[in-house]
């Protein structure tokens, strides 16, 4: 099989590859950008615009711009679902080989109509995911894991329906090869597991959600109610869940500031909603932390304390209980959903991805960066890291870091050649 | 008549247009009705060889009209036909014109998804056709670039930049090169840091000035003319671009907690200094005795502050064998490392109390210690406890010369007094003034990880800017008509990119320049014209509108927001956009003229909308406010003359919000409903 060759191979497309692929372009090199998931964007994308009387800073506003301008770039080959299966390196050359789920939507044919969603009788299992930028194209992508019948599909409801005749389900994984003179390691983090906290009752409770689960809801304009239906009027935030325990001896420094802005971004809409968000301790956000946390203050109530665990009533919202910090007196109050900032853990191929590379993880589990001075380089070199995979961190500083990760490969091929 | 000059027209369609009911067969011929056009249907999905083949008989050789295509979702679905025409046949950004017809394919009949169509086609017909192209030219740069402070974030980007083969002086008012770690910095560094001084002193690339001020930074990136004033002398040189990095401050903040002055109460630098000295003992003089940390209880409190805290901790603990005590407000644990370093210092005997409030601290009665009162945060009762000494955590602030260095540079200072402010459309080593970078300490208190990342950062933005001595520059996105220009320099005052200089007239500095046009709106000459955005072509769109699309609704959208939402919006399924929008894209709301307003109206418009970015995201910095000012000096003109000032709508929304931008749209049809007013009159002429 010949291999085309990219001087630069960047696993992961979320904001961090994203922005890494594009600085590279800007310096004049091509590039490779390989995601596993079937969309670009990454995490960042399904975020909600958080502002209220001004700009709140998250950045999540910025994916569809970079996403545009990504599948405008011309020197930026993209491969969504794909997988690096092996990594060889000789003669400083890494040979790479990868797995490519099969573009069951044939791109050039599909119209975005969404019919193969509304069709597929197997949408629970996931047969037919829907990207959450509406920048991305084909919006949908079936995928022949979650197609349990597959070609056998006796309704192939899908193919026959699609009015532009832009399915084939006989269509199959591939194997192809790339030649790369450096690899950016992009491939971000997992939300940590709510599961992680069983006394909060995620997956149990329905009236628990995690923070994306909001940010998703708040992004597509839904109204905030509880599942029975009704309204909800009293929500809770609880901070460091998966972050800051034994499993996770680690800050994710992001929740604090995601979470408070989406409870201030509730009461600016809804100024009848209360907010109480439960914390360990409030880490500093933004340019000018002060600032923050004191308007944070004005709307949302802070309470020092984690509940000890989240009840269901009768009338269907949660009751949580913890120890009033000012009386020391236990205390229940009652919510109608609670929000669980998750915070960020380790991508779960990462063990995989290291041994394929030669890379080493901290104890966390995420990619080890050479030292403090070098967060972007790695024990190997023609190896870089950017974004989470290296560790958590916000947006701002995944493109910070990309675009850091992004000179050195500069300087390593410079000195290369 | 609204189409200038011939042009040609491309169709790109599959079976969509057919499913949605609008035959392209049928569309192409109206569309050939059009004057001084041709036109071509393609199909986006033919393999590319033979597409260009298509297009070349279609365009002919050396073609110079410009170029409308037409499709759904262009970007996407015709992505190899405008690859091929970008590419191959060289189309030039201003002269192909991308439209979308998603819009029509939204209208409820047959009839009305025809006609949107064709006033989709011939607005952006009459547009492209009064377009000029726009060429990136080769400019000479400088390739030196002043680095100023002297941080190891200063040292480093001088370093690296030399060996890129940039020419650096480095500046800044100290008297000599004592960079700090903030997580380190009464302590030995790393080898690779210590060095890096003498380093920076014996490249030859690198001119080192000490003791200087800033004087000026005149004209724009890629030729400031920096003027330093050294001991005896003042220095003018040329440099391509600036980056700031001037060390952070530290602060021992007594005087905030209202803590007694005291010989044992002292701040963290004196314990990390008696701990260099080896004198523990002087610290606490009894073995054995107990010492009190205290950190976490100011709002600026600092993961840089406790790692040296949890440093100091570590040795009292090791050196002198004493009983430490931490009390903690905040625990400010955001960084790589620090959650567990906190942890570990607990096992190793670190004794921590969190508390909500500093701690009361007073001089022991009769002793030369200190006593710490608090309530116990376990056992929820007050406890005295006798210290021999305690030592207060130190905060980390922008230098304070940044104040005075921000105005020379003509940049504003964020809320902390740092020389960048945090927009979101910036990359985060930006300022509003292109070619100058503030990199690590010059941005923010963080860790030296994140500083020396943030150096690289700006240094590939210096690469991009200089190349190897020239710069890229687009020329004539804004042009200044020096027989109208009256030098009142409106422009200079609201440019928030510092792009405009003068002579004798308003000059637009093309590197600098990006293209918002606050300037051109807010010219009360009407002297300066942003090219493909002028007053002619706006017009221009108004007169192509189709009367029979109603209600009639002009939407001026910013590029950076508003469009990208409603570009989202016209993907889900339950948009419901009314058939006489017309959206229109700007390059920045700071475009959006009073004028375009009330000639909207004037030509027949029931409603305008004005979209922009949420206050502090305008990547233009305030181009959002002054599209919210016009706004309400619209208002006021449409109430002067009898109109219902409902009619003109602003609103802030994010590009990943579509929602946001469908709601706006279902209130001005609200608003519309509402109003009870005459009918606008037809179009004027």
């Amino acid at each position: 099989m010949n291999s085309p060759k990219h001087p630069v191979v960047i696993l992961g497309g979320g904001i961090a590859g994203i922005s890494a692929a594009l600085e590279l372009a800007k310096l004049g090199h091509e590039a490779a950008l390989i995601e596993k998931s079937p969309f670009f964007g990454g995490h960042a994308a399904h975020f909600c615009c958080k502002a209220t009387d001004k700009c709140q800073k998250c950045g999540a506003c910025l994916v569809d711009q970079r996403l545009r301008e990504l599948f405008q770039a011309p020197d930026i080959a993209l491969y969504p679902h794909t997988e690096l299966t092996h990594a060889e390196r000789g003669n400083g050359h890494f040979r790479l080989a990868f797995k490519s789920k099969p573009d069951i939507i044939d791109p050039t044919r599909c119209i975005d109509c969404g019919i193969c969603y509304d069709e597929c009788p197997s949408i629970d299992k996931g047969a037919v995911l829907v990207a959450a930028s509406a920048t991305q194209h084909p919006r949908y992508f079936i995928d022949p894991e979650g197609c349990l019948l597959s070609h056998e599909c006796l309704l192939q409801g899908c193919q026959r329906m699609c009015p532009a005749k832009a399915i084939d389900l006989t269509r199959e994984d591939s194997a192809f090869e790339l030649e790369a003179s450096a690899v950016i390691v992009a491939t971000g983090y997992q939300p940590a597991d709510p599961a992680s906290r069983p006394h909060y009752g995620y997956g149990r409770l329905l009236q628990v959600i995690t923070g994306r689960e909001l940010e998703e809801k708040l992004r597509l304009g839904e109204d905030l109610t509880r599942p029975d239906g009704q309204p909800a009027r009293r929500l809770g935030f609880i901070q460091c869940v998966g972050s800051r325990d034994r499993l996770h001896p680690y800050c994710s420094r992001v929740c604090c500031a995601y979470g408070l802005r989406l409870a201030k971004l509730i009461r600016h809409h809804h100024p009848e909603v209360e907010a109480v968000t439960f914390y360990m301790d409030i880490q500093s956000i933004g340019a000018d932390p002060a600032g923050f946390q004191a308007e944070a203050c004005q709307a949302v109530h802070l309470v020092r304390a984690m509940p000890g665990g989240l009840q269901a009533s009768p009338e269907g919202s949660l009751i949580a209980r913890y120890l009033d910090e000012s009386t020391d007196q236990p205390v229940s109050r009652e919510f109608d959903l609670v929000v669980l900032a998750v915070g960020i853990s380790p991508g779960k191929d990462n063990p995989d991805l290291a041994e394929m590379l030669d890379l080493t993880l901290t104890p966390e589990g995420f990619f080890q960066s050479l030292d403090g001075e070098h967060r972007t380089g790695t024990t190997q070199p023609g190896v870089f890291l950017a974004g989470t995979a290296e560790g958590p961190r916000s947006i701002a500083e995944c493109i910070s870091q990309a675009a850091a990760a992004a000179r050195e490969v500069h300087e390593y091929i410079k000195a290369l050649v | 008549m609204s189409i200038l000059r011939p042009l040609e027209i491309i169709i790109a369609h599959g079976p969509e247009l057919a499913a949605a009911g609008l035959d392209p067969h049928e569309f192409a011929l109206a569309v050939g009705g059009f004057p001084k056009t041709r036109i071509l249907l393609l199909d986006p999905a033919l393999p590319e060889e033979e597409q260009q083949d298509r297009l070349r008989r279609f365009l002919g050789k050396g073609h110079r009209r410009p170029v409308v295509i037409a499709s759904t979702d262009p970007e996407s679905r015709a992505a190899a036909t405008l690859r091929i025409l970008r590419r191959t046949f060289q189309c030039n950004p201003e002269r192909l014109s991308v439209v979308d017809l998603q819009p029509a394919l939204e209208q409820r009949d047959k009839k009305s998804r025809r006609l949107k169509g064709l006033e989709l086609i011939r607005l952006a017909a009459a547009h492209v056709t009064r377009a000029f192209p726009i060429h990136p030219e080769e400019v000479p740069v400088s390739t030196r670039v002043l680095v100023w402070g002297d941080s190891f974030a200063a040292l480093k980007a001088a370093q690296e930049l030399a060996a890129s083969g940039y020419p650096v002086t480095l500046a800044g008012p100290k008297p000599e090169l004592h960079p700090l770690d903030p997580e380190v910095p009464h302590l030995p560094v790393s080898a690779g840091l210590a060095a890096l001084v003498g380093e920076v002193l014996s490249t030859d690339n690198i001119r080192v000035l000490t003791e200087v001020s800033l004087l000026a930074v005149e004209g724009a990136a890629g030729n400031f003319t920096v003027r330093l004033e050294l001991a005896r002398e003042v220095l003018e040189e040329t440099a391509g671009a600036v980056i700031l990095a001037p060390e952070l401050e530290i602060d021992s903040h007594h005087q905030a907690f209202g803590l007694p002055a005291h010989p044992r109460l002292i701040s963290l630098t004196e314990v990390e200094r008696l701990l260099e000295k080896g004198e523990p003992t002087s610290f606490a003089p009894e073995e054995g005795g107990t010492v009190a940390l205290l950190a976490g209880f100011s709002p600026e409190s600092s993961p840089p502050g406790l790692r040296r805290v949890l440093a100091a901790a570590a040795q009292l603990l090791k050196q002198a064998n004493l009983q430490v005590y931490l009390f903690l407000g905040q625990a400010r644990v955001a960084a790589p490392g620090l959650e567990a370093a906190l942890e570990a210092a607990q096992e190793n005997g670190l004794i921590v109390f969190k508390l909500p409030d500093m701690p009361e601290i007073a001089p022991a009665d009769g002793g030369t210690g200190l006593t710490v009162s608090f309530v116990e945060p376990v056992l929820r009762r007050p406890v005295k406890l006798s210290v021999e000494a305690a030592g207060l955590e130190e905060i980390y602030c922008a230098a304070a010369a940044n104040a005075a260095l921000a105005k020379v540079l003509e940049i504003p200072l964020n809320p902390r007094g740092f020389l960048q402010g945090d927009n979101v459309h910036l990359t985060p080593v930006a300022t509003w003034r292109r070619g100058i970078y503030s990199a690590g300490p010059g941005r923010g208190v963080m860790g030296l990880d994140q500083a020396l990342m943030d150096v690289e950062a700006a240094v590939a933005e210096v690469q991009k800017l200089l190349g190897q001595g020239a710069a890229h520059v687009p020329q004539g996105r804004a042009v200044v008509d020096r027989g109208l220009c009256v030098l009142c320099l409106t422009c200079y005052r609201v440019c928030p990119h510092r792009a405009i200089t003068y002579d004798n007239r308003a000059r637009i500095e093309e590197i600098a320049c990006q293209g918002c046009g606050t300037c051109a709106s807010e010219c009360p000459q009407e002297a300066i014209q942003i090219r493909n955005y002028t007053d002619d072509q706006v017009t221009a769109l108004f007169e192509s509108f189709d009367p029979q699309l109603s209600p009639r609704i002009v939407a001026f959208l910013c590029r950076n927001s508003a469009w990208e939402a409603y570009q989202a919006a016209l993907k889900l399924k339950h948009a419901d956009i009314p058939p006489g929008l017309t959206a229109i894209k700007m390059p920045c709301a700071g475009k959006i003229d009073v004028d375009y307003l009330l000639r909207a109206v004037v030509y027949g418009s029931k409603a305008v909308m004005v979209l922009a970015c949420h206050p502090d995201n305008c990547k233009s910095r305030h181009g959002n406010e002054f599209a919210r000012w016009r706004v309400e000096q619209v208002q006021t003109y449409l109430a002067e003359v009898g109109l219902d000032p409902q009619r003109v709508l602003f609103k802030s929304l994010a590009a990943n919000a579509p929602q946001d931008f469908l709601d706006a749209v279902a209130e001005m049809e609200a608003r519309l409903g509402a109003m009870s007013g005459a009918p606008p009159k037809a179009a004027v002429r």
